[in-house]
């Protein structure tokens, strides 16, 4: 199993997120560099064990997410968990994520907030419903977190899986995918740690960015 | 038949675009398509009738059903112009994923050179 994490200006908490990965017992890491212009990628390389790549521009979450998949393919992955960069998430969670797929039962599973979505601002909440309904308005599959960048992939599914979208859209076309291909999937809650941190960063998913990200994703459909 | 000055230079500059886009067609160097080529003709050429003969705009009027000629040219322009948009939009997003394509394979080259 290899665990990726897209990064992009993630210098100062990167080796700490790191750190609880690998004390969580993961040793399979990968960091994609998203062409940050801190040290994010030096930084990461100071974690022993972990593999860094870094994009030479900064091309958006879904795509260096998407390098990162791809390299756990050719390292010869067989279970694939994807998340966040800036310590939202408890890597105490992937067990969770993982087993379904262990126990043969699913192809993907995604992490959701909103099962339990204890701490998370009213207005997450309220933003991430909108993004679900459009997800399924346009992708034609109803989920319960379509913007999670937390979930696990099985081999099958990361070889199925084609997405073209570079940016936040991203996670939404994940669906479309599973929906496409008719890949089984199932929801697992995730605990979302809000922290000033991860909370004051510009280039999060805010309302300007839905925005953009809905616009993407009709773009999509009609050209 | 008089023609003002803003006819004859409309109708020169027309001309002049269509032909360079007639040559770099046929020098095949400039990557001009067919496509490219005949949406030249139609906007320079298109253009240049317009100019030449406002009449027609009565034609182009009573085809889109819109009774004033000039509401007609105007509206058939902001077509042309959306298309245009779109097109170019299409391209952007075209080049955009071929960045990350590249920037990707470039990424992930030592991973495949390292054998791992």
């Amino acid at each position: 199993m290899w665990i990726i994490i897209a990064a992009y200006n993630e210098g100062k908490v990167i080796r700490e997120v790191l750190g609880e990965i690998q004390s969580a017992g993961y040793r399979n890491i990968i960091v994609v560099d998203d062409g940050s212009a801190d040290d994010t990628a030096a930084q990461a390389r100071k974690v022993s064990g972990v593999k860094v790549f870094r994009h030479p521009l900064n091309r958006g979450k879904g795509a260096a997410t998407k390098t990162g998949i791809e390299a756990a393919k050719i390292l010869g992955a067989d279970i694939i968990v994807t998340l966040d960069g800036d310590g939202q998430h408890n890597p105490k969670d992937i067990e969770n994520l993982i087993r379904p797929i262990q126990e043969g039962a699913v192809d993907v599973v995604l992490g959701t907030r909103l099962l339990h979505p204890k701490g998370m601002p009213w207005y997450k909440i309220i933003a991430n419903y909108i993004g679900n309904a459009f997800t399924w308005y346009f992708y034609g599959l109803w989920v319960s977190d379509s913007q999670s960048g937390f979930r696990a992939y099985s081999r099958k599914a990361a070889d199925c899986i084609d997405t073209k979208t570079d940016r936040y859209e991203y996670d939404s076309e994940v669906i479309r995918e599973i929906h496409t291909h008719k890949l089984s999937f199932t929801e697992v809650p995730i605990e979302v740690r809000y922290t000033e941190y991860s909370m004051g960063k510009v280039h999060k998913q805010n309302v300007v960015n839905g925005i953009k990200t809905l616009y993407k994703i009709i773009w999509s459909i009609i050209s | 038949m008089t023609l003002a000055l803003y006819q004859i230079v409309i109708i020169v500059l027309a001309v002049a675009m269509i032909i360079q886009g007639i040559r770099k067609f046929r020098s095949e160097l400039s990557g001009q398509t067919l496509l490219k080529l005949a949406v030249r003709i139609i906007v320079w050429g298109g253009m240049a009738i317009v100019v030449a003969f406002p009449k027609v705009t009565n034609f182009v009027a009573d085809i889109i059903g819109i009774e004033d000629n000039i509401n007609a040219v105007i509206l058939a322009g902001f077509l042309l112009l959306f298309l245009m948009v779109f097109k170019l939009l299409s391209a952007i997003e075209r080049l955009e994923q071929q960045l990350t394509v590249l920037t990707r394979k470039k990424t992930l080259d030592g991973i495949q050179e390292d054998g791992k």
